[in-house]
């Protein structure tokens, strides 16, 4: 027995997901990623799972599709598999990240690719983030492909090691360390609440974007509760406060510091320009077609979803490691995303300002330039972040 | 032919000849974790055969294990809706799956009786219906592996499998589809002679073998070509050398001794012997893994009763190869096999006899060898041999 993988896995069980004794649990991890989903598997019932549904993902086959398949099956949603994502409702769900092939996609046509999205499952899952019916937990899996990608060789263990590091499994007790560091996330985001901020600021190398924020839109970081009042952590790790801004309100520019993994594809200096909340440019050095593809083929891709602020506290900062794979590089610093906003941050009902989307993608914005600050209703500003530290007392 | 030219050229025979993919079908393919890179292959194939859209449900035999160790006893019989659906999904459709365990002895260290009772029973009973209204045009071929061929050669070596599973699926002939139209050709012409034989039971005889197994008269004998109801011919297992019919459960009386191991569930069985009274099994012994048959025939209604005969004779590409593999679809395709469990549906021309064996199992096991000798009993008592040192008797 791997005893790091099964303390891995027994540490998103516990702490991520949360699972309940009596939950049917859902698995949803690459082929690659098999390792890592059969420990899930073994501490999901070790918790008490009811039953461990695992479903493995191919992008082989996704590749032949989009390469080979006929127009219909780019957006199919099959029965089964919304059968599948409406039984998550009421369940745990933990997927897996880590891209084993991460340009695999990349020879494909790019208008292709960005139109391969099953609207129907998309459409369940937003109604599922609505419902925040659902404890679940994102985990990174390492694998040589990922490996590969970071490190230019395919070293696995290198790469465990610093996913590890990320996930505190160096610490005594993991699940201690985690509720520790929940608690400290969970000040920042009643600071940020208190502040009651009118919108944010952001200046640094080819950034002035002013994003607003929504009165009823609460800060929030690491866990959250289902409407079923189980505590979960949704991504692991995390570092992050977050909320959805306006999606009306968003003026100015801002350029992307990080890579992003995206759909097989690596876009590489995105920078949006943004009037009356929408993206009106976009220019990237590589991948902008499939942004723009977003932005051409899916209702308001073109306005964002969320805003999360990073500080140089992150294991994942700290590790100095590029993951290329967004739930890890978001936490090394701020981001931002385009697409869906998040009704769970809402108090009563979202309304009119909260994006809605069948996508939702983060990008790091974050960096040594960046300054954030709080805009408040008089117009003052507050600073928030400077050199990646935490400004507020 | 490099190894990508071979698996290609593989993957597009069990796409073109076995389950024989229509353009604008939906296809389904099964393959386990490890069976990946045939998976894939079968996927690209079936699309550039003109399906419409292609399923992948990997299955793990991992998380099977966890469940069967770690999870609640309600668990073992479970079958998620989701996974009903797409059983369901598969009535009309084209459906490839994967044979070839990875890990051959990964469930031995469970509880037998927890293995046994481990059966999706609903799902099991849509594939049922689907088979027995052939619906489904589907095939199953193995997938070499490290796993597999360490079984098979005491060393993983994958190419010397893969060579193993090019001879016996004929892609060394210069035309493979046309070679495995010819080859099937010939045994419908044999089961055809068969079957006008109108045989009233067969009798096998051998070392620690004297059975005699009564057949159904309207049951035919007929190869693994199949034509869905909806009209789309099919080849249910590659490679595939055998005839075979169900027979009458309610008759077989004597003792056979199977003679080759049964790969089971995780588990090997072997030097497995069963004596049955009045077609029910009262007798199973084994070197090994006995309680793991016991546990199966005690949990599954019916599963003490037969519900296949097969013939094999030396022509076998798989016998020729004098290779064991530790897998039924190929080592059933070496030499003569029976089944115990579900009886065969479409081994009827109109509707099945309603005594063919109903159970939610289906096990086959080899008998076959040089000293087995097969007998056809006729209505009057006379018994006309059927197979001799593994050569068919019988004139076509």
């Amino acid at each position: 027995v791997d005893e790091r993988l099964e303390r891995y896995a027994e540490l998103v069980v516990q702490v991520g997901a949360n699972v309940q004794p009596g939950q049917e649990v859902f698995v949803q991890a690459a082929v690659e990623h098999h390792d890592l989903a059969r420990a899930l598997t073994r501490q999901a019932y070790r918790a008490g799972a009811a039953y461990v549904h695992v479903l493995y993902n191919d992008a082989h086959a996704r590749r032949a599709m989009i390469e080979l398949g006929p127009d219909d099956a780019l957006t199919y949603s099959p029965e089964w598999r919304q059968e599948f994502v409406r039984s998550c409702s009421g369940n745990a769900l933990i997927a897996t990240t880590g891209d084993p092939e991460p340009e695999l996609l990349a020879d494909l046509d790019g208008e292709r690719v960005g139109r391969a999205v099953p609207h129907e499952i998309v459409k369940i899952r937003i109604q599922q983030l609505h419902e925040n019916s659902i404890n679940s937990c994102i985990v990174g899996a390492p694998g040589e492909g990922w490996a590969r990608q970071v490190f230019g060789e395919p070293d696995v263990e290198r790469l465990w090691e610093k996913v590890a590091f990320c996930m505190r499994l160096d610490e005594p007790d993991p699940v201690a360390a985690w509720r520790e560091h929940l608690e400290r996330l969970a000040e920042r985001t009643a600071q940020l609440n208190e502040l009651r901020a009118e919108a944010l600021r952001y200046r640094g190398p080819g950034t002035d974007l002013t994003v607003g924020l929504l009165p009823n839109a609460r800060w929030a970081a690491g866990s959250t509760d289902t409407s079923g009042g189980i505590p979960f952590v949704a991504n692991m790790p995390t570092e992050e406060v977050f909320t959805s801004p306006d999606a009306r309100r968003t003026e100015g520019t801002i350029r992307s510091t990080m890579p992003l993994p995206l759909a097989g594809q690596i876009v590489r200096g995105l920078e949006l320009t943004f009037e009356g909340g929408r993206a009106v440019r976009v220019e990237a050095e590589t991948g902008a077609d499939l942004v723009r593809s977003h932005f051409a083929t899916i209702e308001n891709a073109d306005r964002l979803g969320e805003v999360a602020l990073v500080t140089s506290e992150s294991r994942v900062g700290q590790s100095g490691t590029l993951f290329y794979d967004a739930l890890f590089d978001e936490n090394a610093t701020c981001h931002i995303a385009y697409g869906a906003g998040l009704p769970f941050v809402c108090d009563g009902e979202p309304g009119e300002g909260l994006n809605v989307a069948n996508m939702h993608v983060d990008f790091m914005v974050g960096g040594p330039e960046l300054e954030v600050d709080a805009v408040l209703a008089d117009g003052t500003a507050v600073p928030l972040i400077r050199n990646e530290d935490w400004q507020l007392a | 032919m490099t190894h990508d030219e071979r698996l290609e050229r593989y993957a597009e025979l069990a796409v073109r000849v076995g389950a024989n993919v229509q353009p604008g079908q939906e296809v389904i393919v099964h393959p386990t974790v490890e069976h990946a890179e045939l998976g894939r292959a079968l996927v690209r194939q079936a699309y550039r055969a003109g399906a419409s859209y292609v399923h992948v449900l990997y299955s793990d035999d991992h998380v099977r294990h966890a469940m069967i160790e770690l999870g609640p006893d309600s668990a073992l019989t479970y079958s998620p809706r989701w996974q009903v659906a797409l059983a369901e999904a598969a009535a009309g459709n084209a459906l490839l799956a994967t044979t070839g365990d990875s890990e051959p002895e990964l469930l031995a260290d469970l509880d037998g009786e927890r293995v046994g009772r481990a059966i999706q029973t609903e799902i099991a009973e849509i594939r049922q219906r689907q088979h027995r209204e052939n619906t489904v045009n589907w095939c199953g071929v193995g997938a070499p592996n490290e796993g597999w061929a360490r079984q098979v050669f005491g060393e993983p070596d994958v190419e010397r499998l893969w060579e193993k599973v090019a001879f016996c699926m004929r892609l060394d002939e210069p035309d493979p589809v046309a070679a495995w139209r010819e080859h099937l050709d010939r045994l419908e012409t044999r089961a055809a002679a068969l079957t006008a034989l109108l045989p009233d039971a067969l009798r096998y005889r051998g070392p620690g073998t004297d059975l005699t197994v009564g057949l159904l008269p309207t049951a035919r004998w007929g190869s693994a070509r199949f034509r869905t109801s909806g009209g789309i011919d099919y080849v249910a297992n590659m490679p595939t050398e055998e005839i075979f019919t169900t027979p009458d459960p309610g008759r077989a009386q004597g003792t056979i001794r199977s003679s080759t191991p049964l790969v089971l569930h995780g588990q090997i069985v072997r030097g497995l012997e069963f004596t049955f009274e009045d077609g029910r099994i009262v007798g199973v012994e084994a070197d090994q893994g006995s309680d793991l048959i016991r546990s199966q025939l005690a949990s599954n209604e019916n599963a003490d009763r037969l519900g296949e005969l097969a013939l094999v004779t030396s022509e076998s590409r798989v016998g020729q190869s004098g290779t064991l593999f530790f897998d039924t679809l190929f080592d059933e395709n070496a030499t003569c096999h029976i089944a115990y469990g579900m009886g065969l549906a479409y081994a009827f021309d109109g509707e099945p006899d309603p005594r063919t064996n109903v159970c939610n199992v289906h096990v086959d096991f080899m008998v076959g060898g040089p000293e087995l000798e097969v007998d056809a009993v006729l209505r009057d008592g006379r018994e006309v041999p059927l197979i001799r040192e593994e050569e068919w008797q019988l004139a076509t």
